[in-house]
Order: structure tokens, then C-alpha cells, then sequence
């Protein structure tokens, strides 16, 4: 496209963690989850990882949210303070070990926009 | 195989420009929706080529520039044949139009904000509770960069979408064409913070707003 | 970063911007989502038809609770 120049507003700050993303984008296609037999277990981990990662999201945002209107004791932000850490770091290690980057953790779903 | 380039209305004529495979523009009314589309042999793939995004952003484009309303197809959705592509239109078509009268006269623009530490950086807490605290902090810092930067811009729009991102969000906005001026002014006095990377651009053809799912 | 990198950078970025809409926004006229592995089939999910008994089973909890008031 000749005036891409053009389609440029504004920009400010370090772009080169946005600009990055570019690489990602044209082999994430959407629809199709893998045609080769070599990458299955990659598509699956894919699939399994963004659904685990849309739990803990879920369930992490769920906890911020009893946190800030005090409805948790001190004793269970603790336990489930440990308990997301953990599966933080375990998640990283498996997004790691299957080669996948954190914005492979997604699913677009059509009409209905990304899942996560 | 059939692809589409978009649904279009008050499309005077077909833009001078090929479509993907260097294949001729056509075009076709149904239900009272006018498609543009061209024809390609090549069967569909799992890969896109960035050459086939340019072209089919490049022929809406000249499309949205000729028509008084457009709604931007999504590229990957090949059609075997005039049936199939005839039935999704049937079946959609009440949806479309209201899609299309929606998006009439705007344009839309793109934001798009990260903060380094929002939620990339795995907080190194040594206890539960301050993992909690971190990303809590982290939310905070999130709601501040939204209320900041995405707000004075959604009251410019007439329709907005939002998402979250590991370290920011991104947004769209319908911008009836009347207002783009005042927008643009908006979008270049945004109160930054410091340490958040902001990315404002447009307009484009109103691919965020083209069905009814989004906002 | 450099001034020199900036415009590139900003290239970078919009074109990002781009592909962004055309590969993952805009409308789509098939509702459907297919799940394939070598070109076999697996799975086939009709949207219409999971949104559809997603709202059946919204309903169906609805009237359990009214009934159970």
C-alpha cells in the first residue's frame, strides 16, 4: 500500500516491542490449527496453554478483585497469592519448552474477536 | 475459489486496480448488498503471504474511497462457489445491512498503548502476598493508562472496542468523518505518561467495526 | 534508539496495524470454525449453533432458579 505513511497519527515512546509483534502475525492464522503431522503436538500445546492461560487470567483477576474489596483474609491471599506465582512461573516454562510466544496464546474466534 | 473484499454500498465504479492473483474485480448484488470479489484458482492455504494482505488492504481501499459505506471483509475466508458465497450472504444479510448503516460516513482509527512493566514482567515476589499486591499494581497501573489515553478519544467516537494485551490494551473507534479533525487533535494532545508506548493510526476502512460482535 | 531508526520503526508499527485488521478483523460470512489436522476435519463447531444452546442453557438456569424462589 502506497500511503501507509499517511495512516500514521501519532506515536510515542520505544516501538520496538510493538513493532516485534509483526513477525507473529502472518503465521498465527486464525482458522486452521496445523496441516502438518510434525506440528501437532504444537497446535495442541498451543490450544491446551491458551485455554489453561485463560483460566489463570480469569481466576487471577477474580482474586485481585475479592483482594481490593477485602473480602479475603490475610491468610488466603497468602495461599493464593503462592499458588498463582507458581502458576505463573510453570506457564512460562511450558510456553518455553513448546517453542510458543506469549502472543501465540490465543485464539481469534471469527465475529466473536480474539479470546484473550 | 471465491474471495471477498467486502460488502459495499453506493460503489459508483470498480476501483482501476487487480485483485489477489492479479484476478479481475467483480461484483454482484444479493439480498440488496452489493459483494466485490474476484475469483483465484489457488486452493486455500494455512499460510498468508504478507503480498496477499497489501493486495486485498490495498483493493479495500480503493473500494472505501468509491463507496458510501463499506463493510471490510476478513482475508482467509475463501468461497467454493457463488452458492456458498450466495447462502452466507442469505443468511447474514439483515446483520449486514445494519453493519453497514452503522459504519456509514466513518472512518476508524487504531490505538494502540504499552506500559514495559503492566504485565510482561513476572513480578519476583518472594511471598504470595506480594505477587498479589504486584499485579495488582500492575491493574491499577493499566486502568490509569485506559482512563487516560482511551477515554477523551472514545467520546469522539461513535463506537468503540477495547482488549487487553500482556502489557497494555489496544482500541479502535468509529470516527464519523466530521469529527476525524477533532479526533486527530485529541489523538495528538493525549496526556502520556512517560514510560507508556503509544501507537495512534488511521484512518482506515472500518475493519473493527464490520459485524455485529464487536462493541 | 536512533532518530534514523524511527521512521522505519513507524513503518514497522503501522504496518502491524494493518495486518492486524485485515488477518483478524473485518467481517466474515462463514460462521463456522473448523479444527483440522493434515487436512482432515476433526472437529467442526458451528458458532450459531453454540451460541444458540449457550442461550438455551442461560434460559434453562434462569427458569431453575425462578423455580426455586
Amino acid at each position: 500500500m502506497s500511503e501507509l505513511a499517511d495512516k500514521l497519527v501519532d506515536v510515542e515512546g520505544d516501538l520496538h516491542r510493538i513493532a516485534g509483534e509483526l513477525e507473529h502475525l502472518p503465521e498465527a492464522f486464525p482458522r486452521r490449527v496445523n496441516a502438518d503431522p510434525e506440528k501437532v503436538e504444537k497446535g495442541l500445546a498451543q490450544l491446551v496453554l491458551t485455554l489453561v492461560e485463560l483460566l489463570r487470567q480469569l481466576m487471577e483477576r477474580q482474586a485481585l478483585r475479592r483482594m481490593e474489596t477485602g473480602t479475603l483474609t490475610d491468610e488466603q491471599i497468602e495461599r493464593l497469592g503462592e499458588t498463582f506465582m507458581k502458576l505463573d512461573r510453570r506457564m512460562r516454562e511450558l510456553t518455553e519448552h513448546f517453542e510458543l510466544e506469549e502472543g501465540d496464546l490465543n485464539l481469534n474466534l471469527g465475529p466473536l474477536g480474539d479470546l484473550l | 475459489m471465491i474471495h471477498l473484499y467486502g460488502v459495499v454500498d453506493g460503489l459508483d465504479e470498480l476501483p482501476p486496480v487487480r485483485g489477489l492473483d492479479g484476478a479481475p474485480l467483480e461484483r454482484r448484488s444479493l439480498e440488496g448488498l452489493e459483494l466485490v470479489f474476484s475469483r483465484t484458482s489457488t486452493p486455500p492455504s494455512a499460510e498468508v503471504s504478507r503480498e496477499a494482505v497489501l493486495q486485498h488492504a490495498q483493493v479495500v481501499e480503493e473500494l472505501a474511497g468509491r463507496s458510501g459505506a463499506i463493510l471490510p471483509a476478513q482475508l482467509g475466508h475463501a468461497f467454493r462457489d457463488d452458492g456458498e458465497l450466495a447462502t452466507a450472504v442469505r443468511e447474514q444479510a439483515a446483520q449486514l445491512a445494519r453493519c453497514l448503516e452503522r459504519v456509514r460516513g466513518c472512518v476508524e482509527f487504531g490505538l494502540r498503548a504499552t506500559v514495559a512493566e503492566a504485565g510482561d514482567a513476572v513480578p519476583e515476589a518472594e511471598t504470595g502476598a506480594d505477587y498479589l499486591r504486584v499485579r495488582l499494581e500492575q491493574a491499577r497501573r493499566l486502568d490509569g493508562l485506559v482512563a487516560r489515553l482511551h477515554e477523551p478519544l472514545a467520546r469522539l467516537a461513535r463506537a468503540t472496542t477495547r482488549q487487553r494485551r500482556p502489557d497494555g490494551f489496544s482500541a479502535a473507534y468509529l470516527v464519523a468523518r466530521k469529527d476525524v479533525a477533532q479526533f486527530r487533535e485529541a489523538a495528538t494532545g493525549l496526556d502520556r505518561a512517560p514510560e507508556a508506548t503509544v501507537v495512534c493510526t488511521g484512518p482506515w476502512p472500518p475493519y473493527s467495526f464490520a459485524s455485529e460482535a464487536q462493541s | 534508539m536512533s532518530d534514523s531508526g524511527r521512521p522505519v520503526l513507524a513503518h514497522e508499527v503501522t504496518l502491524l496495524e494493518l495486518v492486524d485488521r485485515v488477518l483478524n478483523k473485518g467481517v466474515v460470512l462463514t460462521g463456522d470454525i473448523t479444527l483440522s489436522v493434515a487436512d482432515v476435519d476433526l472437529v467442526y463447531v458451528g458458532l450459531r449453533v453454540l451460541l444458540a444452546s449457550v442461550a438455551t442453557l442461560e434460559e434453562q438456569r434462569q427458569l431453575a432458579a425462578g423455580e426455586a424462589l
